[in-house]
């Protein structure tokens, strides 16, 4: 990923493909994120959303170009769309969120202020005090919320989430929505998203891009999803039904 | 060191040390267990984290390997190390290439490793029969504590010391990484150095704790105290200190029943490991649980 200074978006993507051995993932992908919005993939199982995370977060190599234009420190938040834990880990929720608080080895121990911050984070996402259970017995929708804690210390200035309501009851996933429209609104970073959920995306996007190994629509949210074709899923079917 | 052993000696004839502390071999093994538990234990809780036990399986063989690979090139029968840490260098690059570059499971690789450097092992000891006596090398495959040297002692708190500050510099990365290598990447960590520099740590680690282990067992002593650990912590930090105990504890009993019933003290440490790991087995099912370690309906990780 190059970086540059200036006002446009904050992230330009230009003919981004991905291949897998013989399998193209993604082919000529070019889309850009403005500065402070929050702009939703979407698109149907295997259409390549999670892999065009993983080349813009350098995780996986890919053909084409990728211009950032940072104007704050350019740190990078990820919430992944898996991450399992083994059931005996003894890693408390604590630990987990320390590993990148603090630079003391957490196997020595938690400091005091490192805590206090943990607390508050936690706060944040709405889960105070599960600081000392550990990682393993959480549900989906607390893990998702630790990875949001953790994906926001310190503050990012483009938060890259995926699948983040994944496993969220309603509740759990309206507070995930204020805490994103609290983030634009207050701190200006940046939210790059994939979701399933096409209610919630529109509830909190303002640019959509509709992904099917390449963009197949792009644009503000109220237009994007007011395509008949997307809101009807039949775009989400087309390649499904091509293969057959 | 001798006036030491002498002012031990004396201690220990007096009564305020165990009797057996008259003998310099033994103090010696006791020092030596002193070092190898931080820096076994340390080890262990972060091989099981990152799901190294039969990485670390295969790299005992590979020493073994490395042993008659040292001694067929002329080396001292009592400290073959050049032959052990090569072998296990080379190795260990190997298995971490492959493992990362190949899309094979990384088990699998590396029991293609293991079965590799176990035929390629036994071969040069079969070879090595014909220059020495095979019983000559039993020290290295089942531990003994006679044939350990000043010199050896030495050398492993220097690998201790230099073991020991590394993790420590990397540990959070390490933990992350363990955990989600993505996440780990995102934060800054490099995750081929972390895999590199962790699996060289190991060998080292390995490479110096055959004298006292044997290599046929050193892989339970960096997998034992961590599983046993685990039935008992609740925290990272927790998990750390009973991983340390456990070996600590296993290494000074092992070290007492092999001086009394004569038997090789690698097996009677890993005997005394996995006695302990039973113990904390069941200690678990008494152990009282919190509000904190009921699981959330829903739970994520079955």
């Amino acid at each position: 990923m190059s970086a540059s200074s200036g006002s446009a978006g904050l992230l330009q993507v230009t003919d981004l493909t991905v291949r897998r051995e013989r399998d193209v993932l993604l082919s000529r992908v070019s889309l850009a994120v403005a500065q402070g919005s929050l702009h939703a993939v979407i698109g149907p199982n295997g259409a390549g959303k999670s892999t065009l995370l993983t080349a813009l977060l350098g995780l996986t190599p890919f053909e084409g170009r990728i211009v950032t234009r940072w104007q704050r420190d350019g740190r990078i938040g990820y919430v992944p769309q898996g991450f399992s834990v083994d059931r005996t880990l003894p890693v408390t929720v604590e630990d987990f969120l320390a590993l990148t608080r603090q630079r003391r080895p957490v196997c020595l121990g938690v400091g005091r202020s490192a805590r206090r911050h943990i607390s508050a984070l936690l706060d944040g996402v709405g889960l105070l005090g599960v600081e000392k259970r550990p990682l393993a017995v959480l549900s989906g929708g607390e893990l998702r919320r630790v990875l949001l804690a953790h994906a926001l210390d310190p503050l990012p200035e483009l938060l890259i989430l995926d699948e983040p309501a994944t496993g969220l009851d309603e509740a759990a996933g309206r507070q995930l929505e204020d805490t994103l429209l609290a983030l634009r609104r207050d701190t200006k970073t940046t939210v790059l998203m994939v979701s399933h959920d096409l209610e919630q995306v529109r509830r909190v996007a303002d640019h959509v891009t509709v992904l099917d190994r390449t963009v197949v629509r792009d644009g503000a949210a109220r237009e994007v999803l007011s395509d008949d074709l997307v809101r009807s899923g039949l775009l989400f079917g087309r390649r499904e039904a091509n293969r057959t | 060191m001798t006036a030491f052993y002498s002012w031990v000696a004396a201690l220990a004839a007096s009564g305020i040390l165990p009797g057996d502390f008259q003998y310099p071999f033994l103090v010696r093994g006791f020092l030596s267990v002193l070092v190898l538990a931080p820096v076994l234990g340390g080890l262990s809780h972060l091989v099981v984290t990152r799901r190294m036990a039969f990485f670390s399986a295969a790299l005992g063989q590979a020493a073994l390997t490395g042993v008659a690979i040292g001694l067929l090139v002329g080396e001292p029968i009592n400290a073959p190390y050049g032959g052990m840490f090569g072998f296990c260098l080379v190795s260990t690059l190997a298995m971490v290439y492959v493992k990362r570059h190949a899309t094979l499971p990384s088990d699998t690789l590396i029991g293609v490793f293991h079965a590799l450097t176990l035929g390629l092992g036994l071969c040069l000891l079969v070879a090595l029969t014909r220059q020495f006596n095979v019983h000559q090398v039993e020290s290295v495959l089942f531990g003994s504590l006679l044939t350990v040297t000043d010199g050896d002692l030495a050398l492993l708190v220097a690998v201790g010391v230099v073991v020991g500050a590394l993790l420590l510099r990397q540990y959070n990365a390490l933990v992350l990484d363990s955990l989600n290598p993505p996440l780990a990447s995102v934060t800054g960590a490099d995750s081929a150095y972390l895999e590199y520099l962790f699996a060289f740590l190991l060998a080292l680690s390995i490479v110096v704790s055959l004298k006292v282990i044997g290599a046929l067992l050193v892989e339970s002593l960096v997998v034992v105290p961590a599983a046993a650990a685990r039935n008992l912590a609740r925290s990272t930090r927790g998990y750390l200190v009973w991983s340390i105990g456990v070996a600590f504890l296993a290494g000074i009993g092992g070290l007492g029943v092999s001086t009394r019933l004569l038997v090789p003290t690698g097996g009677a440490v890993v005997l005394a490991a996995s006695l302990l790991f039973f113990l904390t087995l069941l200690a678990r099912l008494f152990m009282p649980r919190t509000a904190q370690d009921v699981p959330t309906p829903g739970r994520a990780n079955a």
